[in-house]
């Protein structure tokens, strides 16, 4: 059986155990709900002979043919993964890896197989009764879960004329799109640009909304996108994970740390809880949740009295040499020393050349020797002379608050124990840390992230291999960008073209990076509207602020009500959110998102913007806690069942691609469903007379083209997905030599630049193709300047807000009580069993949990109050309450609550989910703007929601 | 005695607890009705009752190379089959007054019931996770206790099968079997199990569970191929021994055991008079020789952490993935079947 086995010999006939296989392809084929199931179609091949039992498996395991795919869903840190489909008969019966990643060097672990046990099943969860079949429209209440099945021709024209009514009689603004984890930037990504542009509807950005936008970072760093490739740890002696737990939510990265380990790596996981990364490790050092903010300072003195860190780094790299005003805590500028001189130009000082300012075109430092300690006097503008001194003594004080015997009562690590990582961290060869999306999620994590980066910056840990705090990972292909800009018409694109070239050759001359132009034409596309803040659209429309009216009560360190600090920052510009406040939201599509799943406190939605709502259109390809409660849903294709390919991370810098391997109902791909909507609005406006509207900025557009547009005169009809994906990837400029007919054989190809995207160019690095990535080589090796105002780390910010909040330098504070007075904190982190609720309530994933959402509680605190394991309980606080499966364990910290991501609301009793009571109030200096790196843009410096500082009280139910 | 073994081992310290083995093994074999309560590839987390429920005192196996009594694991204990209301929550104009839950009696145990629970105390919890499948003993109480003589251990490979066409479902392998891995389907009548993938292993394919393991936990091959990962770590460096060998099956899947991190003293200093797992709850699983293994596997994770070099741990590290397969490294995607 050289080459294969004889499939006739294998098929079944009617032998004992034969009906085996025809059982699986009539459970396995789809069949019409309510329909009595459908006999499997007889075969034309004549019966095969039945050998023995055996036959019978042999023939489960074979396949008809093999199509490339994979989930193209936001696995973040652990996307993506190639996976073999294999299709029987016209179903996909089950899926294996590709498993055929190249080794990039001989000394370093391969990528294969990669995958997850949620990938493994999606054979299954694609024909599970969650999945939606056909468009359907509400037949009662919303959330009444009456539906009345329609036709796409139905759906789409009374989707149109709502879209056409509120455009044209209340405005384009207020017909919002809410983008979720389906997103790929790649063939949907092309159809709600382009629709978007052309109708002028707002897009809430949702990272910073969600946790993951890295505000401590982004303070930091001037940008939060920068990893490392997993296969970099490799190159690490001591890897912290610390703000992750990668065990559990980046499976197919893992061995990657764990083989580390057995090269000599030394694994130390932070973290309050024993949880599945620390129990690899080498060494866990648990700490009280949401307090990590303290152990980095404390280790900071550490380092700074023992002077154990690397001056030339910090010289460099960092602002620590930059010259603060004593009168004012701020910034030495040139504005200060004369008239007209610029808001945006320190200073340091020198021993032989004095007070002079900061180079900011490059890092080098030529032949200057900034003081990193002194006090200077400086003459004023005004005649008036002030003291100035370097950022560096300053950070000395305030880290003199954090002596390890004192740090130890806020963060609850021994002393010792600070003391000997602070060494570790500042003598090791390359120090690393694995930090995911998760200080994000606490009010005061902007705090901890600041101090992270600046125990790793003091130990000169960036920029070597195997080394470095970690932003946010992203890297995708950059052609989208490209892509929607040639779908306009020539006449538009010369006039764009001529409105950016004179100011992009200013801020050339001015010493501008590429990095920073690509951030400044990013805050100029979200000054515009197009995207706009997704938790303050929350905020601001969809009532959460009542949430934060406590927060005097919640946050003892607030200064003034956080609606006030709210109302200074719009008037002065800081933040904005779209459709401007008072404008009510009329239209709001949700596409492969779920926010009444995700949005902390979702009944104030309910409650605040749902009766403002006209029409509510969910496009996904299963139902959810928010297709529950819209008017329309429109089923999408499932990943098997369309072509695209989807961005990743550097962690694993390979873009993914699938094609279509079978069909499911009257599910569309996004690209089609958008080119039909595109399609109805442009005829229901022809047919209701309607000509054209005027846009956000007074400026009248046509609907009598717009689908001409939308399809680039014909070029992209509804059924081209693959012609878009083929186009998008001829126009990235980061996967040279990749062409799209290999792409699809493969499943993969790895990047050959991090390119000029968004969302990718902060890694700052170059991608070798016999190498592993280390990020920020481009500033700490070439000694390209950070986008940040002083060019380089910055670890003190002099914006109005974080002077008022005392905020300027990183410093512990407690997390606030929100909710109320409560003893325990319910936190969370990503879950082991979904990407975000793909598969919450998938019955396979299920069946490996408890079958119902479960929280993990300690034993002390659940023997305290009578409660055992498997119990529901009741949990509760000043907003609401839910009911939930407690979980004991001694493996959680006493006075914490674990409950994780992404249970969907109709997993509880009575469909109030766990995120009813999470307040999320929003931190005031997460309104500061105004300053070079602080004023928003894509996917950072905007407001953000957080869950884990929730205060909550447990009881038997 | 059969010509050769296959055999397996799982690094502990390699695994995530993912259980993707387990939905790879789910996926390709027992997903008819009368299999859809069996996972014949598990993880547990240990210490725990496990799969099926408190397996480990529920006898069978030999003692002195006597046949012990062993009970019979009920649905119940293994977990059974969920079906969910799915439809009745979406569909049936119920609005919030249904939610998704099991369909009849609320389960009270799972296959993965106690994932991440442990043992100990707060900051001394413990805990770790053992994957499981049928253990192709080279002394299998199954196929003694087998009055139909239906189960076969295979010359070629060790491989033990249990011939569908033979079983007469009594069900006697169950209680014999002390490892509990053994499963009734209630529909065909039979008794089924793991199958090492023997369809794989004929065409050269490594089974599901090692090959689509992310973890890279699972080392396959035969136990004689002194080139092959297996004959290394089980015989050459002596790091990998089996589970509850005083079982006396002769299991042929062996464990690296787990490293944990150090424990703590009243104070909060670490404290290394003792280990964070305690030595007796790795004896009581792996028996005595654990202690042996885990010195030798810290012995050479001291030499790599000082800058030296270490041929064993190269071998688990596995920098070349398809190393781990000791030959049955074949890419399944090659394999064309033919249709006529």
């Amino acid at each position: 059986m050289a080459a294969g086995i004889s499939r006739r010999k294998f098929l079944v006939g009617a032998a004992a155990g034969a009906t085996i296989v025809a059982i699986a392809y009539w459970r396995l084929r789809p069949v019409e709900r309510g329909a009595p199931a459908a006999a499997p179609t007889p075969t034309t091949q004549a019966p095969p002979a039945y050998g023995d039992w055996r036959d019978v498996y042999r023939e489960r395991w074979a396949w008809d043919r093999i199509v490339k795919s994979t989930h193209f869903v936001n696995c973040w840190y652990q996307s993506h993964c190639a996976w073999n489909v294999y299709v029987k008969d016209g179903v996909v019966w089950r899926e294996e890896q590709v498993a055929a990643y190249p080794q990039v060097r001989d000394d370093v672990p391969d990528f294969n197989p990669r995958g997850c046990q949620k990938g493994a099943c999606f054979s299954e969860r694609m024909y599970d009764p969650a999945r939606l079949r056909y468009p359907m429209k509400r037949a009662g209440e919303r959330g009444s879960g009456k539906w009345q099945r329609i036709s796409w021709e139905e759906a789409l024209t009374g989707i149109a004329d709502s879209v056409l009514d509120t455009i044209t009689k209340e405005g384009s603004d207020r017909v919002v799109w809410d983008l979720g984890p389906l997103y790929t930037m790649g063939t949907f990504g092309a159809a709600h640009q382009r629709f978007s542009f052309l109708l002028d509807c707002t897009s809430l950005d949702m990272n910073t909304e969600i946790g993951d936008g890295h505000r401590g970072v982004g303070e930091t760093f001037g940008k939060i996108v920068f990893e490392r490739s997993a296969d970099d740890y490799f190159f690490s002696d001591l890897i912290l994970i610390w703000g992750g737990n990668p065990i559990a939510t980046q499976i197919p990265n893992a061995h990657f740390l764990l083989e580390a380990r057995y090269k000599g790596a030394q694994i130390v996981t932070i973290a309050p809880d024993l949880s599945p990364s620390s129990i690899h490790a080498d060494l866990w050092v648990p700490v009280k949740p949401g307090c990590d903010a303290a152990l980095g300072l404390s280790m900071a003195n550490v380092i700074l009295g023992e002077k154990l860190y690397d001056a030339a780094f910090l010289r460099e790299q960092t602002d620590l040499p930059l010259l603060v005003r004593e009168d004012t805590r701020r910034y030495l500028r040139s504005s200060d020393l004369r008239e007209g001189g610029s808001e945006e130009e320190l200073y340091l000082h020198d021993p032989k050349r004095g007070i002079v300012p900061v180079p900011k075109k490059e890092l080098r430092l030529g032949d200057l020797e900034p003081s990193l300690e002194g006090r200077f006097e400086v003459g004023l503008a005004d005649g008036r002379k002030v003291a100035v001194r370097p950022v560096f003594e300053l950070l000395r004080e305030r880290v003199a608050a954090y002596a390890p015997e004192q740090a130890t009562a806020q963060c609850g690590t021994p002393p010792e124990m600070i003391r000997s990582l602070a060494r570790r961290i500042a003598k090791a060869k390359s120090a690393c840390t694995v930090t995911t999306s998760n200080f994000g999620k606490y009010y005061h994590g902007n705090l901890t992230e600041r101090a992270m980066a600046l125990v790793l910056a003091l130990g000169g840990q960036y920029g070597k291999k195997g080394s470095g705090f970690v932003g946010f990972p992203f890297l995708v292909q950059d052609g989208l960008e490209k892509t929607t800009f040639q779908s306009f018409d020539l006449p538009d694109r010369l006039k764009i073209l001529a409105s950016m070239l004179p100011k992009r050759l200013e801020l050339q001359l001015e010493g501008y990076t590429e990095e920073m132009l690509v951030y400044e034409r990013s805050r100029n596309m979200y000054q515009s509207g197009m995207a706009t803040s997704g938790a303050l659209f929350w905020y601001v429309h969809g009532g959460l602020l009542k949430a934060s009216e406590k927060l005097e009560e919640w946050d003892p360190y607030l200064k003034r009500p956080v609606k006030d600090v709210l109302a200074e920052s719009f008037e002065k510009g800081w933040q904005h959110v779209w459709p401007k406040p008072g404008n009510d939201p009329r239209v709001l599509f949700v596409y492969g998102s779920n926010p009444l799943r995700r949005i902390r406190c979702y009944p104030l939605l309910l409650e605040n913007l749902w009766p403002k709502l006209n029409t509510i259109v969910t496009l996904d390809w299963r139902m959810t806690s928010t297709g529950q409660f819209s008017d329309y849903v429109l089923p999408v294709s499932a990943w098997y069942e369309r072509t695209e390919h989807k961005w990743v991370t550097p962690l694993m810098p390979f873009i993914h691609a699938g094609e279509k391997a079978t069909t499911y109902y009257e599910a569309k791909s996004d690209w089609e469903i958008i080119s039909l909507l595109a399609q109805a609005v442009h005829r229901r406006a022809g047919e209701r007379g309607i000509t054209g509207f005027t846009d956000r900025f007074g400026k009248s557009r046509q609907f009598g083209d717009l689908y001409d547009r939308f399809s680039q005169h014909g070029e992209f009809g509804p059924t081209d997905d693959e012609k878009v994906a083929r186009t998008l990837l001829e126009n990235a400029s980061n996967l040279e030599g990749v062409s799209w007919d290999e792409l699809k054989k493969t499943g993969f190809a790895r990047f050959t630049s991090v390119g000029s995207s968004i969302v990718s160019i902060g890694n700052a690095t170059t991608i070798e193709p016999n190498d592993t990535i280390t990020p920020l080589t481009k500033h700490v090796i070439e000694k390209e300047p950070y986008p940040t105002l002083s060019r380089r780390m910055q670890f003190y910010l002099d914006q109005d807000l974080y002077l008022e909040m005392d905020e300027a330098l990183p410093i512990h504070k407690d997390p606030p009580i929100a909710g109320g007075n409560y003893p325990l904190m319910l936190t969370g982190g990503h879950t082991r069993w979904s990407i975000h609720s793909a598969w919450r309530d998938d019955a396979l994933m299920l069946q490996q949990q408890r079958g119902v959402p479960v929280m993990y509680m300690s034993i002390e605190d659940a023997g305290a109050r009578g409660i055992t394991d498997g119990e529901t309980v009741k949990v509760f606080n000043d907003l609401a309450s839910f009911q939930v499966m407690a979980k004991t364990t001694p493996a959680v910290r006493p006075g914490q609550l674990i409950l994780y991501h992404a249970w969907e609301n109709f997993q509880f009793a009575g469909g109030k989910g766990f995120q009813n009571l999470i307040p999320s109030p929003l931190n005031p200096v997460e309104l500061a703007g105004g300053q070079f790196h602080l004023r928003p843009m894509s996917i950072c410096m905007q407001p953000s929601h957080t869950d884990r500082d929730t205060r909550v009280e447990v009881a038997r139910a | 005695m059969s010509k050769r073994q296959v055999a397996m081992v799982f690094d502990l310290n390699k695994c995530l607890g993912c259980q993707t083995c387990t939905i790879a093994c789910k996926r390709l074999w027992t997903r008819e009705e009368g299999m859809d309560y069996m996972w014949w590839a598990t993880v547990n987390t240990q210490p725990g009752r496990g799969t099926p429920r408190d397996w480990e005192q529920s006898g069978g196996g030999f003692k002195d190379g006597v046949a012990q009594a062993g009970k019979l694991p009920t649905r119940q204990d293994f977990g059974d089959a969920w079906k969910f209301n799915h439809e009745e929550v979406f569909f049936e104009g119920k609005g919030q007054s249904a939610h998704l839950q099991v369909v009849g009696e609320q389960p009270e145990w799972g296959p993965n019931w106690d994932e991440d629970q442990g043992a100990g105390e707060y900051p001394n919890a413990y805990y770790f996770y053992l994957p499981r499948i049928c253990n192709h003993c080279t002394h299998p109480a199954c196929l003694e206790a087998c009055p139909r003589k239906a189960i076969v251990k295979r010359e070629e490979d060790g491989i033990v099968l249990i011939d569908e066409d033979r079983c007469r479902g009594y069900r006697f392998c169950m209680e014999a079997c002390p490892y509990k891995k053994i499963y009734f389907n209630h529909v065909k009548k039979v008794s089924q199990k793991c199958i090492f993938c023997f369809p794989r292993v004929e065409q050269g394919v490594a089974p599901a569970c090692a090959r689509m393991c992310p973890g890279r936990v699972r080392f396959v091959g035969y136990k004689d191929d002194q080139n092959g990962p297996i004959w290394k770590l089980v015989e050459k460096y002596k790091v990998a021994i089996p589970l509850h060998p005083e079982f006396g099956t002769e299991p042929n899947v062996f464990y690296v055991p787990p490293v944990a991190p150090p424990r703590y003293d009243a104070e909060g200093n670490i404290d290394e008079s003792k280990p964070r797992i305690p030595d007796e709850y790795l004896v009581s699983l792996f028996g005595p020789k654990v202690l042996d293994a885990l010195a030798i596997l810290k012995a050479e994770m001291a030499k790599t952490r000082a800058g030296g070099k270490s041929e064993m741990l190269d071998v688990l590290i596995a920098y070349q993935w398809k190393s781990m397969f000791g030959g049955l490294d074949r890419d399944p995607a090659t394999i064309e079947w033919t249709k006529s």
